[in-house]
């Protein structure tokens, strides 16, 4: 197993820059998600790591050894495409097989019908089908050894894919965009399966995604890019609630954060869109306000924001409420309790609420700034 | 597709659209229409396809059975005769001899050489569209026209290859290298081009020895192109990720690639080009025509030439379609065999 350090990675294609200068460093065992929105840049970066792109500049390590110059085939690394890339014409074992056979078998040996008569021949193959076995028992495929790729599901190709990976004992994983051509509820049946893989192999994996859900929930860190930069580096949890960036904050949670253009009204006082928030600030750098579902509330006493209801989503453990804010352009979306629903109906007019604790400050270069927000009146029980 | 458009027909005008059920009357009418619009629909192509595919080769299996000329108002049920003919006499084992040594060498041959010039332009970065243009010429070209330019290179005492071969004898460098001088172990007087020096080179197209050989080589020469076009279109579906995989699992040399990767997944294209190929060779006519008229000494009489020659020259039908006959059950043998190929062993989804 390995850590994985990139330093300085630059490509371009033509004029078009697609990484600018991405430095990452990966540990040993770690599950990182390169994450973020088409045509950022984040399958190249796997594919450099790999070695199946060439990059303009910057180095790739592997222990602290520099791997630029290898290529794909001796870098010891293992991925799964997004297409699963089996070969059609060969059963799942023989699929999971090749990467053994490749690299254990010379070329005399991989003959057919004479190769297995070669002196050593013999052994390895033995070697490679317990190997192939065991990986299969892992991934619950061998009732499907003897079958071609076709005659397979989706998820079934997946773990195949996975199979032939995992059997070669590579120094990391690169998966890429494993799960994007499943359907939604074997996706996240498979996000358990992979997660639980990792934490069993103990190997270094990194994950690319655009889905920031399966980022959240399968990885140890997630490294968020957009036009070719990292923007931020850190756990799940420490990019939802501490976003460095408003786009990070925008990318990641679902639904999207609500962000709301404030102005000052002199006093030291907020306002959004005219209406005057409780929160004493004075710093007159602030935009915008960032508050998630969860940072709202539909409260029954009258509140500072006020707006109508135009649309409903009831999941049964809870409630969006899609909130139309008098002078905002987008709606906000408020999550709330399902038995709201009961009061609240759509065409309704109500009162909102900011948790102080849980809104972020953003400036006008779209940096997150660390600022308190505190309350400037009590509020009126009604 | 078509049963299912007719079912869809909405109903006509004169059922009972305001009331909801369906009287019996109409219920059955409905039936009948579902059961004969679909042979409306494909009635057209039904008639065209039995009057221009079926009747005509109904008429020569007919024709076969009789002893008819053009022109012969009474004609005979002649019953096998034609058939009879064909495989005991010499001349028509001399055609199925110089037919199937001909498929035999033009196949494979154009075959591998198209495989081998796709895998070889693919591989350029530049000047891909170049070498295509210069390896689909001849495909392009007319082979009437063509076999004339190869006729006068042929020819035994003014062709340029003859000539070449004369000139270079006198050609110390040249002519030890063409005898083979160079190569251990070989009598370099025993050698082609050094008994040529001797006694003269051969007369190409006239001599039974060389004929087909020859006819075979501009065969390749002309399929190659069509081949090459057809593997490039069958390299370009090979998934590029499928190649990027093979890297990673470990796979170095360009020969285990093309192995794992490249020649499974060409699988569909091989048995086209088989097939295709097969079928073109069996038919090749016009270079048969242009230089040997299947001469000498019946060496080059292929199918197709024969064909030509016993029902437009001497004009025995009969016999013409009894070839035409066992043309057509090559012809359906290897589409069937293609068939099979295709359905059960490259399909691979």
């Amino acid at each position: 197993m390995a850590k994985l350090n990139i330093s300085n990675i630059e490509k371009s294609y033509g004029d078009a820059r697609i990484l600018k200068g991405i430095d990452l460093d990966i540990e040993d065992g770690e599950f990182i998600a390169l994450v973020g929105p088409s045509g950022c840049g984040k399958s190249t970066l796997l594919r450099i790591i790999a070695g199946l792109e060439i990059h303009d500049g910057g180095t790739v390590s592997i222990n602290d050894k520099m791997i630029d110059g290898l290529r794909a085939s001796q870098r010891n690394l293992a991925m799964v495409f997004q297409s699963y890339a089996l070969y059609p014409h060969l059963s799942v074992f023989e699929n999971i097989a090749v990467p053994l056979q490749m690299r254990r078998l010379n070329g005399w040996q991989r003959l057919p019908f004479i190769g297995p008569h070669l002196p050593g021949a013999r052994k390895q193959l033995d070697d490679i089908e317990t190997i192939v076995r065991e990986a299969a028992e892992t991934l619950d495929l061998v009732h499907l050894l003897e079958r071609k790729p076709g005659q397979l599901s989706g998820g079934q190709r997946q773990r195949v894919a996975v199979g032939r990976a995992l059997v070669r004992e590579p120094q990391a994983f690169l998966l890429d965009e494993p799960l994007s051509n499943l359907d939604a509820k074997l996706r996240v049946h498979m996000r358990t399966e992979i997660t639980e893989l990792h934490r069993r192999l103990k190997a270094t994996f990194v994950y690319v995604t655009h889905d920031q859900a399966e980022a959240m929930t399968m990885a140890d860190r997630i490294a968020v890019m957009m036009d070719g930069e990292l923007l931020q580096v850190d756990t799940p949890s420490e990019v939802y609630h501490r976003p460095v960036d408003v786009r990070v904050a925008e990318f990641i949670g679902s639904p999207k954060i609500n962000l709301l253009v404030i102005g000052h009204d002199g006093t030291g006082n907020l306002t959004v869109a005219g209406q005057p928030v409780p929160f004493l600030y004075s710093d007159p750098s602030v935009v915008t306000l960032g508050a998630r579902p969860e940072a709202l509330s539909i409260v029954t006493w009258e509140a500072h924001l006020k707006g109508r209801v135009a649309h409903l989503e009831n999941f049964g453990a809870e409630a969006f409420f899609h909130i139309v804010l008098e002078g905002v352009e987008n709606r906000i979306v408020v999550r709330g309790q399902p038995s709201l629903l009961e009061t609240v109906g759509i065409g309704d007019n109500v009162n909102l609420e900011l948790d102080p604790e849980q809104v972020m400050a953003f400036g006008n270069d779209g940096k997150r700034m660390d600022a308190q927000f505190t309350v400037n009146e009590k509020r009126e029980v009604a | 597709m078509t049963v299912a458009l007719a079912t869809q027909l909405p109903a006509p005008p004169s059922s009972p659209a305001a009331s909801p059920k369906f009287s019996p009357a109409s219920m059955k009418k409905r039936r009948v229409e579902a059961a004969t619009t679909p042979w409306m629909f494909a009635g057209p192509a039904v008639f065209l396809m039995v009057i221009i595919l079926i009747v005509p080769i109904l008429l020569a299996l007919y024709l076969s059975f009789t002893n008819y000329s053009l022109g012969v108002i009474d004609f005979e049920w002649i019953g096998f005769q034609n058939y009879e003919r064909i495989f005991t006499r010499s001349s028509f084992s001399k055609m199925f001899t110089a037919t199937f040594i001909y498929v035999g060498v033009v196949v494979p041959g154009s075959i591998i050489m198209g495989l081998l010039a796709a895998l070889a332009i693919n591989s350029l970065t530049i000047g891909r569209g170049f070498y295509q243009t210069i390896y689909f010429l001849p495909v392009m070209a007319t082979l009437v026209a063509m076999a004339i330019v190869w006729e006068l290179a042929l020819h035994p005492s003014i062709g340029i290859i003859n000539r070449f071969f004369e000139a270079s004898c006198s050609v110390p460098i040249l002519s030890d290298f063409l005898a083979m001088e160079w190569v251990p172990f070989v009598d370099s007087a025993t050698t082609f081009f050094g008994h040529g020096c001797a006694t003269g080179f051969p007369n190409w197209l006239g001599d039974r020895t060389t004929a087909l050989p020859v006819l075979c080589f501009i065969g390749i020469w002309q399929a190659v192109g069509f081949n090459m076009v057809l593997y490039m279109a069958g390299l370009t579906s090979v998934p590029r990720e499928l190649y990027q995989a093979a890297e990673m699992d470990g796979v170095i040399s360009p020969w285990s690639r093309f192995w794992l990767v490249t020649w499974p997944m060409l699988g569909p294209t091989n048995v086209f080009v088989i097939t295709i190929t097969a079928i073109r060779s069996f038919q090749s006519f016009d270079t048969i025509e242009a230089l040997t008229r299947g001469g000498p000494s019946k060496s080059t009489y292929v199918m197709m030439y024969a064909l030509y020659e016993k029902g437009i020259k001497q004009n025995l039908i009969g016999m013409a379609a009894a070839i035409t006959i066992i043309f057509l059950i090559f012809v359906f043998l290897l589409t069937m065999a293609q068939r099979y190929f295709v359905e059960r062993k490259v399909h691979y989804s």
